[in-house]
């Protein structure tokens, strides 16, 4: 017990020294079942709010982020919000997963605390319903509808359409795109075939990739994180398939083919935010950054991932802060404020409006080559009005 | 000084405050806990909130496993069918007080039906039927969209007073700590009466129970219908305080945590169960300030620290296992044993 009021005293005495401090709460995954890709992102974002602190601040004044794990469990993620926002006082927080945020939606309403979590779940994309939700990369859905389109334009038998089949956990995260890639399959001429299902976690997916095979796909779609992804690429190696695979943001960075191996050689992945180390003008602070703090650790995109949400908060804190509207609705305007808002090619331009919460709906396709992630297309999709929150 | 105590009757043998000081402890106790709530701050309320939901659920569970021997895996499913009965009736207009014993007794019936194995099956087979009524529940809450929402889960609208919603946890503590209470002197008196006494003499020995006239399934069904129930209304209460429910509230592993509660608390023991259920969230919680506060003060540290967080309770709880197998229930009894023996404790 008594280190534990030690540590409160620490914490009030932090508090307590600085006054003209702005605190922003994260909500990161380090132990659950998506800490593989929530680690890198959490620290991105960290790296993002020291880098920030060093270099002048919210117009000179501090941010401090009270961060919190909680293991992708949607109880932990509710008693963490309850405490930020009514014991911390946080202007806003930086969060993680589709479950909670979802989970959390109406109550971030009521309270007016901007959310900006890291599910890109279409589902909180219309500010009709869910108004303090905002995410940094085009829609899961959005991401979903551009790789099928690449893989409409891939598709070179003209003879018959290309079968396509999903894969996605039976959780909020795993179904947020399907519905919308359900019919944009139908809307451009791709047969879905076979959807499988897989648990939370799993070291074998064998008896889905034999469904799969039976169902005769071209091409499929992971709807999971890394450690998944990289098992399904391995066993659907071993079966000697000749189906396509691509994967979604948290399934593909350079940590998939240093897992997955020679697995990975040849499958495609939605890039919303760019690899570490890409040569594009915004790289520069976070190599700087790199090099003066731990030269020695390597990065991958969900660690640019996490300066990119820094980059646009800490940009909405400073124009809510010349407003001089530093509050829950008053960084919930200056967000609705960007209009392409260039982070330097860490991402795409951000927009925000009081209606639509599409900050882009460019995606870029990456592909691995003998082992190095490659470009290989952009698909934009047009901002329809009907698939706003779908 | 009371230097121990001496009954003159059955009566006094029989009753559950042996002294008159335990009464005054006991109401002191309550004075404060319903004081708490008007100080404490929104983050401890919730704390408090789920550990008096924690103590219901482990109650239940405790009924079933350890006053009548029948493990169980199945008390997530259990607080998953409380919760969306609630959020089902809720959602159509029923009033809290109909909702929440409503809930119990849905649970309460789904207990019993997934109890019916329990005629034949003992031990770790009866877990593994248990964990199978686990896993139908959860496809049934990711599946009957219309009714659950499916993944993306279902909101609950706030329990209302005459009109006034309690829309936040200082309020919900006045409806979740009685309800809390009463389920406990519920359960306390359970077991004077004499289905309590057939439960324990089911878990003693059945085949004994049956000689001496317990009718064994029966009764092994009915300590599934009040375990059941238990652990729906905290399924209930549960809904009520997240205001949001999904499959993703109800894993597994919130059955493991509860089996852990009681084992810490004590099996078979009332007092244990609200013991563990207390020690076992409040561990949590402290423990993940500490790891916020060390981070804070060791920001490179922060992803080594986390996991420390896991690693750390699972130590705590191997230590308790290693040094008191009885539990903390059996802590409190030395404790309270020597100050009611004092000073002549032999």
């Amino acid at each position: 017990m008594h280190s534990i009021r030690t540590a409160l005293f620490v914490l009030c005495a932090a508090a307590a020294a600085g006054a003209q401090e702005i605190k922003v709460g994260g909500i990161f995954d380090l132990t659950g079942i998506t800490s593989d890709v929530g680690k890198p992102f959490a620290q991105g974002v960290r790296d993002g709010v020291q880098w920030t602190n060093e270099n002048g601040g919210i117009n000179g004044k501090k941010i401090r982020l009270v961060d919190v794990d909680y293991g992708y469990k949607i109880p932990e993620a509710v008693a963490a919000y309850k405490r930020m926002v009514g014991d911390d006082k946080v202007i806003m927080i930086n969060g993680w997963g589709t479950g909670d945020t979802e989970g959390l939606k109406a109550q971030v309403n009521q309270d007016k605390i901007p959310y900006l979590s890291a599910s890109f779940s279409g589902h909180l994309t219309d500010p009709s319903k869910t108004p303090y939700n905002f995410f940094v990369a085009p829609s899961y859905s959005d991401q979903l509808r551009a790789w099928l389109q690449w893989v409409k334009d891939d598709w070179k038998d003209k003879s018959r359409n290309p079968k396509v089949a999903f894969f996605y956990g039976d959780n909020a995260y795993g179904k947020a795109p399907i519905e919308a890639g359900r019919r944009y399959c139908k809307d451009i001429g791709v047969d879905l075939v076979d959807e499988e299902i897989v648990p939370g976690a799993f070291q074998d997916a064998t008896s889905q990739l034999l469904n799969m095979k039976q169902k005769g796909a071209d091409y499929a779609y992971i709807n999971v994180t890394t450690t998944g992804v990289s098992t399904i690429l391995r066993d659907a190696k071993k079966l000697g398939l000749a189906t396509k695979f691509g994967s979604n943001p948290y399934g593909f960075s350079e940590a998939l083919p240093q897992v997955a191996k020679e697995a990975a050689e040849g499958v495609t992945g939605v890039m919303p935010h760019v690899p570490f180390g890409e040569n594009v003008p915004g790289m520069k602070r976070l190599m700087d950054f790199h090099q003066k703090n731990h030269p020695q650790d390597t990065h991958d995109a969900l660690y640019v991932r996490g300066w990119s949400y820094v980059l646009v908060w800490t940009e909405a804190l400073k124009r809510a802060d010349k407003a001089k509207a530093l509050t829950g609705e008053g960084v919930k305007a200056a967000l609705e404020t960007f209009k392409d808002f260039d982070l330097g090619g860490l991402t795409e331009p951000v927009t925000y409006t009081s209606s639509d919460h599409r900050p882009s709906t460019k995606t870029p396709i990456y592909q691995i080559k003998s082992g190095k992630l490659t470009k290989v297309r952009e698909v934009e999709m047009p901002r329809k009005p009907e698939w706003l929150g779908l | 000084m009371l230097s121990g105590e001496f009954h003159t009757s059955y009566r006094a043998d029989m009753a559950i405050y042996e002294t008159a000081r335990a009464r005054r402890v006991l109401a002191a106790f309550l004075v404060v806990l319903f004081v708490l709530p008007f100080f404490g701050s929104p983050y401890w309320l919730d704390v408090l909130n789920r550990a008096a939901i924690a103590v219901i659920a482990a109650t239940g569970l405790n009924i079933l496993t350890g006053f009548t021997g029948q493990i169980s895996l199945g008390n997530a499913a259990f607080l998953a069918i409380g919760a969306y009965s609630t959020a089902y009736l809720a959602a159509r207009g029923v009033p809290f007080a109909l909702v929440i014993p409503a809930a119990g007794i849905v649970t309460a019936l789904a207990g019993m039906v997934f109890g019916v194995p329990s005629l034949r099956l003992k031990g770790l087979y009866l877990a593994m039927a248990t964990l199978a009524a686990h896993f139908i529940v959860e496809f049934l809450v990711t599946h009957w969209e219309s009714v659950t929402g499916g993944v993306n889960g279902t909101s609950v609208p706030a329990p209302s007073v005459f009109g006034l919603p309690l829309a936040n946890d200082r309020m919900l503590a006045f409806l979740i700590l009685p309800a809390c209470i009463a389920h406990l002197w519920f359960a306390k008196n359970l077991f004077r009466t004499r289905v309590g006494k057939a439960f324990v003499a089911i878990r003693d020995q059945d085949i004994s129970a049956e000689v001496m006239g317990v009718e064994v399934f029966r009764f092994k069904l009915l300590a599934f219908g009040v375990s059941s129930f238990y652990v729906g209304v905290a399924g209930s209460l549960l809904a009520y305080q997240a205001r949001i429910i999904s499959p993703e509230n109800f894993p597994l592993l919130v059955a493991i945590d509860q089996l852990g509660m009681i084992i810490i608390g004590g099996l078979g023991s009332i007092l244990g169960s609200i013991l563990g259920a207390v020690f076992w969230t409040f561990l949590n919680e402290g423990l993940r300030l500490m790891v916020s506060a060390l981070s804070g003060q060791f920001p490179g540290l922060v992803q080594q620290f986390a996991p420390l967080r896991l690693g750390v309770f699972g130590l705590i709880v191997i230590l308790f296992l290693v040094f008191e197998p009885d539990g903390l229930a059996a802590i409190w009894r030395r404790i309270r044993n020597w100050f009611r023996l004092y000073p002549f404790s032999y």
